[in-house]
């Protein structure tokens, strides 16, 4: 067991890591927003933890202070939702595709000031971040509380009041207007719920990574967050999380699949060349049968009635 | 519901697959390797010892990190063929970073904890480094970097050393270099990449120098690794009326920004920097390159025995003059083998275990001195290279425009 965690401690953290930032696309989608901003909040988030990490909070010993990291966390998610604020009641005004790529242009903008910046350290960034940990594993202690909780307020959402105002938004923006609702609230409301929780994981994954750079915030970030949500499914919360832990986790099982004994060594070699091939097939072949994701609504009713009644099983 | 009959079978197998790997892969140390270790000429049985390389196979890096996989294969074949260690064979094992700071890591810890390599030569980037280096450093395993120049490398952790010197040591000599050609040089431009890492710190080296060697410094331009259009840069640049262009980017945008400077009508000397250290700009400015000055930490035409060896190997492999990022990769495995051979003649390295091998190696390899193909070699207290010459070539394009070389200058 103690060599299984050493050796995928850091995949399995990074695949919690995919399912937090799946749901952070996900939460605007919720209202029917496509917003590709996440990798900006995540990145700015990672910057606040590794500039507040390396420059401002003092430490002494070889592990950081726990208890500081958290802090990290919260000021990121502080800063995030303001920004998001701001951000999102001019952007939110627009729809669809246009929304889309004012989001793009802010990721880009986030970009391109952190590559120009003295404090964010330019192109190589920032290194040598204290751990909080002796050893990858130790971040679950982080995300696995934060991707539960995460996905319980979620579920407790889906049933609220709001979510439903959410749902409605989405299904029909002019239709929920005329019943009463304010849009505007509503969206910049589930746009900054996924700032926050995007700004809260770039706060760790700074430590996590050991080191920070402009490279995390990327337009290829945002395609890969969104194909989260697309293959896991964008109508229920359980979609991202399975979407992004799945496409987080599935290049390096290839290679672990290349490399394990008694597989002859040119199909290990083939695994290992073409695992990213293997990938993108995969992302494609998903997309083709599974339109609406793997996770819908559907199949978790099915699966809810299966659980409920074990003999009664549902013809496909 | 075809469909879905088809596909979902094919989930179900992969789900086990996955299942199946995550169960046996405790007893599973083996990992793919280039299987030359096996069939070495000379070398005595003995299970063979595991190096890793983790470098970039895959993504927008792997141009350099392919040739420096060239440069560690023929050094396996090589170091086998002279007898190993001592004897015991060398088996490299190959892990692909691809070019993110995720991919180095993985990379990494799967050499750590599956492959149990006694030390590993990698990754390409230096971001990369920054992001799994304290985990090799933290699981006490030696690092060689082959190629990472930034600061601050070889101060990640005690077993984090490089054989790349840094861009601080090479650079200087491309700026002395252009004013022996000519003394006159007064006023100098320089130009760099802004989302490069690599340029960013190149080129705080190169304003730094061109201002202690007392030249004015008229301008500093920026531009994308992206763009193609250089035009407002350079006319910027032009009106300063400088003397000497220095420029920091890689091989499609510096390859055209000579150009454009060149068709603008800039007559001075142009120096770039390590990225257009490549045959790839000869493409990108034709005879425009001509006369570009490159410093570099390898010289193909150095004459000691092991540089021509691996010359000969690299040539006749791959038809053409080793570039540096295979030399220096090439080096970071001698550096092991070298290092396990003195350890080996000490303490006999089957006694030792693998936690003690690893330490006690990572003594010997910053107490060794290593004649490499990079020259003379050998490791301060923080594991930063001490490299005994550095190369300044001068491009020299043919009368056609297409093909060029490298000139060494001395």
């Amino acid at each position: 067991m103690g060599n299984f965690l050493d050796s995928y401690g850091f995949l399995i953290v990074s695949t919690f890591w995919g399912a937090l930032l799946g749901l952070s696309v996900y939460l605007p989608l919720m209202a029917g927003q496509l917003s590709l901003a996440s990798p900006g909040f995540y990145a700015l988030g990672g910057y606040i933890a590794a500039i507040l990490s390396t420059q401002v909070l003092p430490h002494s010993g070889e592990t950081y202070p726990f208890g500081f990291v958290l802090l990290e966390m919260g000021v990121a998610g502080l800063v995030s939702a303001v920004l998001a604020v701001i951000l999102g009641i001019p952007v939110l005004r627009l729809r669809g595709i246009y929304l889309a790529i004012a989001t793009i242009a802010f990721v880009e903008i986030l970009r391109v000031l952190a590559l120009n910046l003295e404090i964010t350290g330019g192109a190589i960034g920032i290194f040598s971040i204290p751990q909080p940990f002796r050893s990858p594993v130790g971040y679950l202690w982080i995300a696995l509380p934060l991707l539960v909780l995460t996905m319980v307020l979620l579920y407790r959402l889906e049933q609220s009041h709001t979510g439903r105002v959410f749902r409605a938004i989405r299904e029909d923006e002019l239709a929920a207007d005329t019943m009463g609702i304010d849009p505007t609230y509503y969206k910049v409301l589930s746009f900054t719920l996924g700032a926050i929780l995007a700004g809260m994981v770039g706060a760790v994954s700074a430590h996590f990574f050991n080191t920070w750079n402009a490279k995390q915030g990327t337009f290829d970030n945002s395609i890969i967050y969104l194909a989260f949500v697309l293959s896991g499914g964008s109508r229920t919360f359980v979609g991202p999380v399975v979407g992004g832990m799945v496409l987080t986790a599935l290049p390096e099982v290839l290679r672990t699949i290349a490399n394990i004994g008694g597989i002859p060594l040119w199909l290990g070699g083939f695994l290992q060349a073409m695992r990213l091939i293997i990938f993108g097939l995969l992302i494609v072949l998903g997309s083709m049968f599974y339109p609406q994701g793997i996770v819908t609504p559907e199949l978790l009713n099915r699966l809810k009635l299966a659980f409920r009644k074990q003999p009664k099983r549902i013809s496909t | 519901m075809l469909r879905r009959r088809v596909i979902l079978p094919i989930l179900a197998s992969l789900f086990t697959f996955v299942l199946v790997v995550a169960c046996t892969q405790a007893n599973a140390p083996t990992g793919t390797s280039t299987s030359s270790a096996g069939d070495s000429g000379g070398a005595a049985g003995g299970n063979p010892i595991p190096i890793g390389i983790a470098v970039a196979q895959t993504s927008n890096v792997a141009l350099l990190g392919q040739e420096q996989v060239v440069g560690a294969k023929i050094a396996e074949e090589y170091f086998n063929q002279e007898g190993g260690v001592n004897g015991t064979p060398i088996r490299l094992v190959f892990q692909d970073t691809a070019g993110d700071e995720q991919g180095a890591i993985n990379a990494f810890t799967t050499l750590i904890t599956q492959d149990k390599v006694v030390g590993i030569v990698g990754p390409t980037l230096s971001q990369q480094a920054f992001a799994a280096d304290p985990i090799a450093d933290r699981a006490k395993v030696p690092v060689l970097a082959p190629s990472n120049t930034a600061k601050g490398i070889p101060q990640i952790g005690e077993y984090i050393a490089r054989v790349s010197a840094p861009v601080a040591v090479v650079a200087p000599n491309a700026v002395k270099t252009a004013l022996k050609i000519d003394p006159n040089i007064k006023k100098a431009a320089v130009f760099f990449a802004q989302n490069d890492a690599f340029s960013k710190s190149e080129t705080e080296t190169f304003q730094k120098t061109v201002q202690e060697q007392g030249l004015e410094l008229v301008t500093v331009q920026k531009f994308q690794t992206t763009d193609t259009d250089f035009q407002a840069q350079a006319t910027n640049a032009m009106n300063l009326k400088p003397d000497l262009i220095v420029i920091s980017g890689l091989a499609a945008d510096g390859g055209n920004l000579v150009k454009q400077l060149r068709e603008l009508g800039f007559k001075g000397l142009i120096i770039g920097g390590n990225g257009l250290n490549t045959s790839n700009v000869f493409s990108v400015c034709k005879q425009l390159c001509d006369g570009v000055l490159i410093a570099q930490a390898y010289s193909p035409e150095l004459t000691s025995p092991i540089n021509q060896k691996f010359r000969e190997a690299y040539k006749a492999q791959n038809k053409k003059e080793p570039p540096q990022f295979s030399a220096q990769a090439f080096t970071g495995v001698q550096v092991f083998v070298e290092a396990l051979k003195a350890l080996d003649t000490k303490t006999k390295l089957s006694t030792l275990s693998p936690e003690q091998l690893r330490t006690e190696l990572n003594t010997q390899i910053l107490a060794g001195k290593y004649e490499t193909p990079l020259g003379s070699i050998s490791f301060d207290p923080e594991g930063e290279v001490n490299q005994s010459q550095f190369y300044v070539a001068q491009i020299k394009m043919e009368q056609d425009g297409s093909n060029g070389s490298f000139k060494f200058l001395n």
